[in-house]
């Protein structure tokens, strides 16, 4: 059932990145929700079990792991205080999964800071709500989850009245779909059996169709045909994770093409994610032949950060051990880092404190790097990382103590994610741009305790007046500010402030914008795609209009925004 | 038993003027760039050396005086009166070789002679504003006791920042100390340097831009010194147009009784660089 929702997400997720409504390139909510379910449908199927409580827990550690965005990390709490309700029920009544549901709400409304109205989280409150008053006259599993499809959709519908950014817009939320989509795929495997499965899952459960109006035991029935498959029946058996960085390749990569190359993997491989980037791409696929599908990504750039897993060994693992966990980030640590980590159990001296820093961009991750950052992680607007990076890469950090800095804030709750479940004490500064992380990064001091540094490093990121320039994907008007699609749009902290068809204007105006209230001084990230003249005459403008203000202008490297500006 | 005499070095960047009016003996240090070889604030003035710094390829170097450098100045006091006690304060140990030499000069002087050698643990007016104070206390008639304790007593109370155009002169001239690890930054870092009690250099918070800088040093001395009276020397390299809004912003924030403005000389600015503001206070 899982999985049917999983796909039936899927295949929408174009659709629901469509609805990402914020005129910046952020059309990704579709394909973190993806991601995370995947990574949920992964674990679920890797620790079969008849019993329900174990198979939604295994369901629900895939998707804590695998969450990325803001969407996906709601997503994953709903299914963790859902499986937390269900732990030591086999099976389960209409009126325990609406528990349950209800369950996952209060979890996910804990999980966020700032809950906000007519998103991802009222579509799942109203359903819940709705399943609760409905389990009371209803005893068939089935209608339940009509019922919650149901109401969830028409929460969905009611969405742009209680957010008006979407009623500006004139969307739906677009996780609310993402989150609709998954009890619609549900319904549709409650009433036409497993067979809705809709394709390319090679590990295809076989499950018969059974009379649906046995209340209940569907979870069961899809884990008991998974405990059946064999090792052997795995095909595509290496599981494998990279990136193709285009901008290492000086200019010697062919132009990616995204169809063709998702054609070629499909040739031999399955579970094909390919998530296109300016500047990296991130692949995604499962495969019978590792170095062909090294050698087909090869033309398009430099490979890195490879993961490579042997899907049979682990599923070995699984059948030797059912009930012992497979720590799947320390798995995939070994398979993909083993290189430059030490053996797990070797005892050698950590460092007090590490920090790992989400950025995009090479003179941007340069600059982290050179200012006491550990480790950058690739990230950014278009591409977060998954709470399952962040607990790598925490993994590999040789510290006692490690400091998270996101930079942008669909990240945010991911890392704080991957802080919950990581061992070690992790603290996550909610930084939501660069400037805010290197701002917080400047504050650390390597001899002050861990609370002192959360406090400066929280403080000085908020002393920080963040600026970007990029452009706009679509018309819309916002802010009280009028956008056309491909012009220039600033965004002063949240706000957009200015949208010009000229970036010298844009940036030049936003610019203004930021120094409203004073400041001394203006940092300029210029992205991947500025040029020297802009940049020189930009920051003329601004030495004339403002003599008193120190400059500095860095390369960040950084893709989508032209300009990245910082006022302290 | 006659008046306290009071010997430095160089690198207490006291001008010649004002050493002049207080009877202060100075032993210079020596400074190299290129083959010629100068005497610290004798043959060579601090703008002459700037000057030079920013033409030569190569990076000066210094040297400190020999014992019988000191011995020479020891015994001209001690010839003008040989009653006389001496307090000679020089560079921090941690920084040079200077207090060494004249720790052996003392034990070199062969009459009967009240000789006290102090390691500063400090460098510029972190010595200049002590010994002006020794100097004054001297002519006073104070004894040597109440002189040293005075010396000690502005040592533990003096607050000392400064601002490098570049940590690139600390790190070549080998005197970066605990700074070191704000060195490699992509970013235009304004370390707030200071001493330690040792007089090593550390960085004690990293800026950015010179004017967030100098604010944090306003701070930083804030919570030391609050509205008590202090004496405040403001130090300068080569120009000096940080230093006066530095002024500026410690006379417009503190209960300053006395300001001075002073260029640092050739040694001391081997290791700094041009473009250095310091600050110096202490409560009077």
């Amino acid at each position: 059932m899982a999985i049917v929702g999983a796909e039936n997400l899927q295949n929408h997720a174009e659709h629901v990145n469509a609805l990402n409504v914020f005129p910046v390139p952020d059309g990704d909510t579709g394909t973190n929700m993806n991601l995370t379910m995947t990574s949920g449908i992964r674990e679920l199927k890797s620790k079969p079990s008849e019993h329900l409580g174990k198979a939604a827990e295994a369901l629900s550690k895939g998707l804590l792991m695998g969450a990325r965005g803001n969407s996906g990390v709601i997503l994953s709490q709903l299914f963790r205080g859902f499986s937390k309700s269900l732990t030591n029920l086999e099976e389960a009544s209409p009126a325990q999964i609406a528990a349950a549901l209800q369950h996952g709400v209060d979890m996910a409304y804990k999980a966020v800071v700032k809950p906000v109205e007519g998103t991802i989280l009222t579509v799942a409150k109203e359903a819940a709500k709705a399943a609760v008053q409905y389990a009371k006259r209803c005893n068939d599993v089935v209608d339940l989850m009509r019922e919650v499809h149901v109401k969830a959709h028409e929460a969905l519908q009611r969405t742009p009245d209680q957010l008006p950014v979407l009623k500006q817009v004139g969307v739906v939320d677009s996780g609310g779909q993402g989150l609709v989509f998954i009890y619609e795929g549900f319904v549709r495997c409650l009433t036409e059996g497993e067979g809705a499965s809709v394709e390319s899952y090679s590990m295809s459960e076989a499950a018969a169709p059974e009379d649906v109006a046995v209340p209940v035991a569907r979870f069961a029935e899809y884990t008991s045909a998974q405990s059946k498959l064999s090792t052997e029946e795995i095909e595509f058996l290496y599981d494998m994770e990279f990136f193709i960085n285009r901008t290492l390749s000086g200019g010697k990569a062919l132009p990616f093409d995204e169809t063709a190359f998702k054609n070629a993997l499909a040739k031999d491989g399955d579970s094909i994610l390919v998530i296109v980037d300016d500047e990296i791409i991130k692949v995604h696929v499962h495969s019978r032949r590792p170095g062909d599908v090294l050698n087909l990504a090869l033309p398009y750039g430099e490979l890195t950060d490879f993961h490579i897993l042997n899907m049979r060994e682990q599923h070995r693992d699984i059948l030797d051990h059912e009930v012992v966990e497979t720590n799947v980030a320390s798995a995939e640590l070994l398979a993909g880092q083993g290189a430059h980590v030490g053996s797990p159990g070797q005892v050698y001296e950590r460092a007090p404190f590490g920090i790992i820093a989400i950025a995009l961009g090479d003179g941007v991750k340069d600059v982290f790097l050179s200012n006491e950052v550990d480790t950058v992680l690739s990230g950014g607007q278009t591409m977060n990382p998954s709470t399952e990076d962040f607990l790598n890469a925490i993994e590999a950090l040789s510290a006692e103590h490690i400091f998270l800095l996101p930079n942008n804030g669909n990240i945010i709750l991911a890392a704080e994610q991957a802080a919950e479940l990581s061992e070690r004490p992790v603290t996550v500064i909610p930084t939501r741009t660069v400037p805010e992380g290197l701002a917080a990064v400047l504050a650390f001091k390597e001899e002050e305790t861990a609370e002192q540094n959360k406090e400066w490093m929280t403080a000085a990121a908020k002393s920080v007046i963040s600026g970007q320039v990029t452009h706009a994907v679509r018309d819309t008007t916002i802010d009280g500010v009028s956008i056309r699609e491909g012009e220039y749009i600033g965004i002063k902290g949240k706000a957009i402030v200015v949208s010009d068809p000229s970036l010298r204007e844009a940036s030049q105006s936003l610019v203004s914008s930021m120094l409203e209230d004073g400041g001394d001084l203006l940092t300029i990230f210029t992205g991947e795609d500025a040029n020297g003249a802009d940049t020189a005459s930009i920051s003329e403008w601004i030495n004339e209009q403002f003599p008193e203000l120190e400059i500095e202008i860095i390369h960040g490297g950084q893709p989508l925004y032209p300009y990245l500006f910082a006022v302290e | 038993m006659g008046k306290v005499r009071i010997v430095t070095d160089s690198t207490a960047d006291i001008p010649a003027s004002e050493r002049e009016r207080l009877g202060i003996s100075m032993v210079p240090l020596k400074v190299l760039i290129g083959e010629e070889t100068y005497s610290d604030a004798v043959t060579i003035t601090s703008e002459q050396f700037y000057e030079k710094l920013i033409a030569s390829p190569v990076l000066p170097r210094t040297s400190q005086p020999s014992p019988m450098e000191f011995v020479e100045t020891y015994e001209q006091l001690l010839d003008e009166d040989p009653d006389s006690p001496i307090i000679s304060i020089q560079l921090s140990a941690a920084l040079s070789g200077t207090y060494q030499s004249a720790f052996i000069a003392e034990s070199m002087i062969e009459r009967d002679a009240d000789i006290t050698v102090i390691d500063s643990k400090s460098a510029s007016y972190g010595i200049g504003a002590r010994v002006i104070k020794a100097a004054e206390m001297a002519a006073a008639g104070e004894s040597k006791e109440a002189i040293i304790a005075e010396v000690e007593r502005i040592k533990q109370d003096m607050g000392i920042y400064f601002l490098v155009d570049t940590l690139e002169y600390l790190q070549k001239g080998g005197r970066i100390g605990k700074a070191s690890a704000v060195v490699g930054s992509l970013l235009n870092i304004k370390p707030i340097l200071s001493l330690d009690p040792d007089g090593v250099v550390q960085a004690v918070d990293k800026v950015r831009g010179s004017k967030k800088a100098m604010q944090r040093i306003c701070e930083l001395l804030k919570s030391s010194h609050g509205s008590d009276p202090v004496d405040v020397t403001i130090a300068w390299s080569h120009v000096d147009g940080q230093a006066k809004e530095l002024s500026e912003l410690v006379k417009s924030q503190f209960n300053v009784q006395s300001m001075r403005f002073v260029p640092i000389g050739s040694v001391i600015g081997t290791y700094t660089g041009p473009g250095t503001s310091a600050v110096f206070m202490y409560r009077v």
